[in-house]
């Protein structure tokens, strides 16, 4: 059981809960979802300072809401003494009606892991409130997540087959009370029922038996109208439609699949989480970065930026690219700090485009490597992997680093979009996507609106975000993600040194 | 009310003998079960009122397992104990269910154990499925409800059984204990009815459609079935002071909200509100129950539902004005000062003002005049359900 934020049918009236029997009879295995930030990719990964201590938070969101999401938080810091976690929505009166602090769990074999869980309520943008406690004061940041439903499970087999014979044994089981209730029960001990009420007993049990078919069949009607209605809160990967205009310009219309109330108002009230797409909110200095990636050998891929036009189209005049067949991924924040992916396909011919320019990026002829990454003017960028073969849901650092021509670390780094650097993890058969900075796999416009709340998480907001500065300075480019799943992925990275773009395209194999 | 005498002595224990003066263990558990399962439901929504996050083991949740585990052991002993009895009294005292022989009691609250056991993978399920409890009333709570309802209504029935064949001593107790089981039933019902029974719903008519319908067939099935004087004020009066003592007691123990937004201070558990006040046209009913009991049956019933509508009316519409409008009703004793953490600072009961449910006055009425026939008719199939369990001999 549990309560929630929510409109009431009978306003003013707490919200009943009767009982939770969660028993834990059988535990269930839910396959990955797409998630909304992402596509395919569904945990969270927040690398962030809370005060002065440095922590790598991964939150894995419920599969469907409400539920309840994993906090597993590594400390770099031996100096953290405990850490407390609450959830808050991301904007609006609830970002500052906290609840108690759940205190997380110190791993006992390693003692700068803590990990531990949050209910999340209802569907939308909520944040994970990280206190730290340590040697060295206290410290707090927030990491912004989205709770949605993106799966409607089906129940197993194993499930079913035990829940089967027990229903028919309580449909048996009332029947054949309600028989002895008007034949046995009213008799007096020792007697037996007369032919004249063996066959009212026999005509109520048959009345009774109708009716109780009748209510599972009933409740069939209300279980099939519970599920479809979950199935229509449920978050749909939305889908760009596409098309090449005037030879080289792209026109993007985003579409809206989930333009639903997620939570129940009165009539006429509109959720405030509603997704809508009049409502776009810049990340890190644009409305929408799209990436563009030919399938399957991945080696053109491009960073763009296109115009918005009315409503919601946008328009991007292509640089000069190959032809192919190419998988588009366009990322989207709204102001209630949702972040989307809306995802596409298009064939395109050769383009015979514009030179690129401001924060555009990318390359016709990336050749991925293992290692080692060529740039420009004798550049490489070198990927820091130890021999520890790559698994899922493992949250790790992925440290690049930049040389010179003379395998010195550069030293003419500069922000690019106001950070060290951007990477993009996508699998090879393109369903897994996700757009990372140095910070992590959160969308930069949601971790602002997450700090909005009170000036000790705004300092520390710029804390991070001096920490992320001062990286373009080293050499060093760090990128906290853990694969969602097995395969090959392509990471691209790109960073900006001597004014200039540069795009390193590597190959990486996961396992389970 | 007529005294029946016991016909059929027993050696088991599932049919005491004539001379049988003690209350049988299995009756007390009976009603221990259904008393440990209204208590539990009882704190599990403070539970949520007040901290909001539960587990499976929290001490309410616990408290309504061992009460289904109590229900379903008695019951489960009783049906074998009888089913593989060599005793053919003990056979001859029972009922046949699907080939098993027991109790009739036994049999409705091991079914209500079986259902509340079913319900709580399918629950899990549902969760996982759809989220944790995204709506109350959901097929797998609604099996679990019914499944509750079976393990009080059985023991309702079984000590029915007992009653029925009991003599005068025997059964004076055992009509004590169907009147205290009887109130867990009024106390359950009214729990249920939480939502629409607020003080800021006093003026609304759905407050008394919600509270009428049902409540006769709970209230006079049980009530005549018991043959006491006043039972219908005593399970009434049960629920009042079990209602009042958790009002009063449970604000004496500490608690944090555990989930978010909190909208309301809470550093306390959050108590239900205070009882509605059906005690007083139960106790009118009672008045006048010796003068009507030989009418046609369909007055009967017509003359109480209209009686206990219109009693609830005069009492509740004016102590609704008390309760919201009077600065004497913000403290302990009526505790309508006490908020679910999560109550939005906009809703009418946080605010003290009513929740207009009616848009018209010609709604009202015809919502009021559903009251009435809804009384009415509750309280005529409680009078057939009275007949039924007045002639429960097994």
């Amino acid at each position: 059981m549990s309560s929630r934020e929510s409109a009431f049918t009978c306003p003013g009236v707490p919200w009943i809960s009767v009982i939770g029997g969660k028993l834990m009879l059988l535990l269930f295995l839910l396959a990955p979802i797409a998630a909304s930030a992402h596509v395919g990719s569904p945990d969270f990964y927040y690398d962030g300072y809370a005060g002065p201590y440095h922590l790598l938070v991964t939150v894995r969101p419920p599969a469907v809401v409400p539920g309840i999401a994993e906090i597993q938080i590594r400390s770099l810091s031996t100096q953290v003494n405990q850490i407390e976690i609450l959830p808050l929505r991301l904007i609006g009166q609830g970002a500052k009606l906290a609840p108690t602090p759940d205190v997380t769990e110190r791993s006992k074999g390693d003692p700068q892991l803590f990990t531990g869980k949050l209910w999340l309520m209802t569907r939308g943008s909520w944040k994970v409130q990280v206190n730290a406690d340590g040697a060295q004061g206290n410290g707090e940041l927030a990491v912004p997540i989205a709770a949605i439903s993106a799966t409607s499970m089906r129940m197993q087999k194993s499930l079913g087959v035990l829940l089967a014979p027990l229903g028919l044994l309580l449909i048996v089981g009332l029947v054949g009370i309600i028989s002895a209730a008007n034949r046995d029960a009213v008799l007096e001990p020792g007697a037996t029922p007369s032919p004249s009420q063996r066959r009212r007993g026999f005509l109520i049990t048959t009345v009774a038996a109708i009716i109780v078919v009748g209510a599972v069949i009933f409740g069939n009607f209300w279980w099939t109208a519970d599920a479809s209605h979950t199935e229509r809160l449920s978050y749909k990967l939305p889908h760009l439609q596409l098309s090449l205009q005037s030879g080289n310009v792209l026109q993007l219309a985003l579409e809206n699949p989930n333009n639903v109330n997620w939570r129940q108002f009165p009539s006429g009230m509109d959720d405030p989480d509603r997704v809508r797409l009049d409502d776009l909110i810049p990340d890190h200095g644009h409305i929408l970065h799209l990436f563009l990636v030919r399938m399957p050998d991945m080696t053109s891929f491009w960073h763009l930026h296109p115009r918005q036009g009315e409503g919601a189209n946008f328009y991007e005049q292509l640089p000069s690219l190959p032809a192919g067949h190419y998988q588009i991924f366009a990322d989207i924040v709204h102001h209630t700090g949702f972040a989307e992916t809306q995802v596409g396909e298009i064939d395109l011919p050769t383009i015979e485009g514009n030179l690129l320019s401001g924060d555009d990026a990318g390359g016709p002829q990336l050749i991925a490597e293992k290692k080692i990454s060529q740039l420009s003017d004798g550049y490489r960028m070198v990927w820091e992997l130890d021999s520890t073969p790559i698994r899922i849901n493992q949250p790790t650092w992925f440290r690049f680093r930049i040389e010179d021509r003379n395998g010195n670390p550069a030293t003419d780094l500069e922000n690019y979009m106001g950070m060290a650097g951007h990477a993009a993890f996508i699998r090879s058969d393109g369903q897994v996507f996700a757009h990372v900075h140095p910070a992590g796999s959160i969308s930069m416009a949601a971790a602002e609106l997450a700090q909005d709340d009170g000036s000790n998480a705004a300092k520390d907001m710029s804390v991070a975000m001096t920490g992320m500065n001062q990286a373009t300075s080293s050499a060093e480019i760090t990128f906290p993600y853990g694969f969602p799943s097995a395969g090959d992925y392509h990471i691209f990275v790109q960073i900006k040194r001597a004014g200039k773009i540069e795009t390193g395209s590597f190959l990486a194999h996961v396992e389970n | 009310m007529s005294t029946l005498t016991a016909q059929a002595p027993s050696q088991i224990a599932a049919v005491p003998s004539a001379r049988t003066r003690r209350i049988p263990w299995f009756i007390w558990a009976s009603v221990a079960a259904a008393g440990c399962i209204v208590s539990g439901v009882y704190w599990d929504i403070s539970w949520h009122q007040s901290i909001g996050r539960d587990t499976f083991w929290t001490p309410a949740h616990l408290l309504i397992q061992f009460g289904a585990v109590l229900g379903g052991f008695y019951a489960a002993w009783l049906i074998f104990s009888t089913s593989f009895s060599r005793n053919p009294a003990a056979k001859q005292a029972s009922v046949n269910v699907l080939g098993f022989r027991g109790p009739m009691g036994a049999f409705i609250a091991a079914w209500g154990g079986v259902a509340m056991i079913v319900s709580a993978p399918f629950d899990n399920w549902w969760h996982d499925a759809y989220g944790l409890d995204v709506k109350i009333i959901s097929p797998p709570h609604t099996l679990l409800a019914i499944g509750i309802a079976g393990i009080m209504w059985g023991s309702v029935i079984l000590i029915l059984g007992q009653m029925n064949r009991a003599e005068a001593g025997l059964r004076r107790r055992l009509q004590l204990l169907l009147l205290c089981a009887g109130g867990f039933i009024i106390i359950q019902d009214m729990i249920f009815k939480l939502e629409f029974t607020n003080r800021v719903v006093m003026h609304s008519a759905i407050f008394y459609v919600v509270v009428t319908l049902g409540m006769g067939i709970f209230l006079e099935g049980i009530a005549r079935a018991s043959g006491h004087r006043w039972a219908r004020t005593a399970m009434t009066g049960f629920y009042t002071v079990v209602f009042l003592l958790a009002l009063w007691i449970f604000p004496l123990f500490p608690a944090q909200p555990k989930l978010g937004p909190v909208y309301q201070h809470v550093d306390h558990m959050v108590p239900l509100h205070l009882p509605v006040l059906i005690v007083v046209p139960a106790f009118v009913l009672d008045l006048i129950f010796p003068r009507i009991k030989d009418w046609n049956k369909w007055a009967q019933a017509a003359i109480e539902g209209i009686i206990f509508v219109v009693v609830l009316i005069a009492v509740c519409w004016p102590f609704g004005t008390f309760l919201v409008e009077s600065q004497a009703a913000r403290n302990w004793f009526f505790g309508t000062q006490e908020f679910a953490y999560f109550l939005d600072p906009a809703v009418p009961s946080v605010r003290n003002v009513f929740y207009q449910g009616d848009s018209t006055r010609a709604m009202f009425f015809l919502k009021m005049g559903i009251a009435v026939v809804g009384g009415i008719l509750s309280t005529r199939i409680g009078i057939a359900w009275s007949a039924w369990m007045s002639r429960v001999r097994r």
